[in-house]
């Protein structure tokens, strides 16, 4: 298995993470916790500068690569993206992988991802393949098939540049039980995304399902979480908020968090012993999104990874 | 003096610290403290008005929050298209539809409202994107936001023009001339501060001559003018410029360059009767908090403006 770091703790709000020395210092800081591969997230804009390709290139021009080599980072994993997110380049287009009709956009707005990766020599495509599941009614197999199709399609074009596409489960999406999950897989080629923490958070034990489905993991996400859904929650209206940042239910306002923090739901070991088990060799990106401090995360990530996985790794 | 507030604020939480539309525990303590101030009036953005339609069951609820909390109303909306793009470029007169039906959106989602005063707008995007500006370009964007004036009277709001240092209006000439072309039945004039400083413009003298174009205030400083083209620099000028990390200031701070007494004394005596807003951007940059930022203006209003116009 192949380690990277994900970037998306830095930038946790709309105006930071912008200037060119934030982002070194945030490339030294995983480089000096012994990552030397990040993965990057879509986002939309100036201040979202690392956020899309073309801002990449209006930011960095041809030295991005570069400047990750200088702060000690070989290249990049892989790039997570929604085709759901608003962006200012798509035109704010609110588009949906359960409407055939936005597929030809969505094909079309995955190119430049696509392209970049295999510019930079990225490995995957990490998507989320719907959206959230209190903006619709549940998934149905009609549904299931039709999300197939385009991730299929994009897949293909995936492919045709070296590109593979992972599809990232999380614990809002519509995609929720484990049922539907494995539906979703049965209705497309393209590989999953594990997340441990957000499967963990919808009720589904990762452990136990990459068993089931070692073949079709193509990427993973490793972090932790104290909490579970406690059933519905993911379906309460603005859940991004209402669940996720506690403004509603049991106010929780912190779910996701460092391996092995106290309380942590995450049998990690057991997960990263399953991977090793199965000869897994895809990206293990360690991902401390919706945290605290990133650097203290990263920090503490690595301990972990050093003192509690030594033997697994 | 009526004082609104311009709603930039970040707050401590579990995830770091973020805008208080975390959730509504920390809208509420964010309201509350702009409240212990003493601001009656509150202008946000347009994309902020669905969460905050979402926490306060609409938006009238949320305005009704305000109003139990000693505010008088929502009394600007701020719409902005920093970055053009094929879609949406106030310079393009192509885009011009996809633009006035956005703000038509924004206007149709304020109804129910107290009576919201000003559409603010940034009339151009990043100078960098539409550069070479011409007369021609100007006489585009004008174009576009006289169509966007009459629509928004219509809706009882007052379209007003905010500029930015990194924006294609930025010299005297430029206004000047953007001015020219706009008709003030439909056109206002939006006075920045701290961005018409940055831009080698005096906004003292920029109130003087449109003062009866002119609707509303962004009161905050500035250390530094722009010599060396910083608001040329892609992708971003305001948190990228290679010199400089943190442009805008509270007032009151040591080697601020706006001269707000002066301001004041021009606004007491071309008689304006509309809102003075305060508006901290940024504020967190070298560890600074809007809270105290927030305080500390204030503080400046009670003691050093009120006293100019007495």
């Amino acid at each position: 298995m192949k380690w990277a770091y994900a970037l998306n703790q830095w930038n946790f709000r709309m105006d930071v993470f912008v200037r060119h020395e934030d982002h070194a210092r945030a490339f030294k800081t995983i480089a000096a916790c012994g990552f030397d591969h990040v993965e990057l997230a879509a986002g939309t804009g100036r201040w979202d500068n690392l956020g899309r390709p073309e801002q990449i290139a209006l930011n960095y021009g041809d030295d991005f690569r570069p400047m990750l080599n200088r702060c000690g980072i070989r290249g990049v994993s892989s790039f997570f993206w929604d085709p759901g997110q608003f962006a200012e380049e798509e035109g704010w287009a609110f588009r949906s992988t359960r409407n055939p009709a936005d597929h030809d956009a969505i094909v079309e707005s995955a190119r430049p991802f696509v392209d970049f990766l295999a510019a930079v020599g990225g490995s995957q495509l990490v998507a989320r393949p719907v959206g959230p599941a209190w903006m619709g009614p549940p998934v149905s197999a009609d549904d299931l098939k039709v999300i197939g199709e385009v991730w299929n399609r994009v897949g293909e074009v995936a492919a045709a540049s070296g590109v593979g596409v992972s599809l990232h489960y999380d614990c809002l999406g519509a995609v929720h039980s484990r049922a539907e999950l494995e539906g979703l897989l049965a209705a497309t080629d393209v590989g999953l995304a594990l997340d441990t923490a957000e499967l963990t958070v919808g009720g589904i034990d990762p452990v136990d399902f990459y068993r089931s489905h070692a073949g079709r993991v193509t990427h993973v996400q490793l972090k932790d979480t104290r909490f579970a859904d406690a059933g519905e929650e993911y379906r309460m209206p603005g859940a991004e908020s209402t669940m996720l940042k506690g403004g509603a239910g049991r106010r929780i306002e912190r779910w996701f968090y460092e391996l092995g923090t106290e309380g942590g739901l995450v049998d990690v070991k057991a997960f990263v012993g399953a991977l090793r088990d199965h000869g897994y060799d895809g990206w293990v990106v360690v991902e401390s999104d919706q945290g605290g401090n990133p650097a203290e995360l990263v920090m503490l990530n690595r301990w972990y990874l050093n003192h509690e996985l030594r033997g697994l790794l | 003096m009526k004082w609104s507030y311009m709603d930039h604020w970040v707050t401590e939480t579990p995830q770091g610290p973020q805008p208080p539309s975390f959730n509504r525990a920390h809208m509420d303590r964010y309201v509350k403290q702009l409240s212990a101030l003493g601001f009656t009036g509150f202008d946000t953005f347009f994309f902020s008005l669905p969460m905050y339609a979402g926490m306060y069951g609409s938006l009238p609820g949320f305005e009704r929050f305000l109003q139990d909390n000693g505010f008088e109303k929502i009394t600007g909306i701020f719409s902005a298209y920093p970055s053009a793009t094929k879609f949406q470029a106030p310079h393009v007169r192509e885009t011009h539809d996809r633009i006035v039906a956005d703000c038509e959106y924004t206007l149709r989602a304020c109804e129910g409202l107290t009576g919201v005063e000003n559409f603010i707008v940034m009339p151009s995007s990043t100078y960098f994107q539409v550069e070479p500006v011409t007369d021609d370009k100007i006489k585009v964007m004008a174009d576009l936001w006289n169509r966007v004036g009459q629509l928004t009277l219509a809706h009882g709001q007052k379209t007003t023009c905010h500029f930015e240092f990194w924006g294609a209006i930025r010299t005297r000439a430029q206004l000047d001339l953007f001015f020219e072309y706009t008709d003030p039945r439909y056109v206002y004039f939006f006075c920045d501060t701290a961005q018409h400083t940055i831009a080698g413009v005096d906004p003292v003298r920029m109130f003087r001559d449109y003062a009866d174009r002119c609707t509303g205030f962004h009161f905050k400083d500035t250390h530094d003018v722009d010599t060396e083209g910083a608001y040329r620099t892609p992708p971003d000028p305001e948190l990228m410029a290679p010199t400089v990390s943190r442009w805008f200031y509270e007032m009151g701070t040591e080697g601020g360059l706006v001269d707000f007494p002066a301001l004041m004394r021009e606004i007491v005596a071309s008689g304006y009767d509309g809102w003075l807003t305060v508006e901290h951007d940024k504020a967190e940059l070298g560890g600074g908090s809007y809270a105290e930022a927030t305080c500390v203006a204030k503080w400046y209003i009670d003691h050093v403006l009120a006293e100019v116009a007495r």
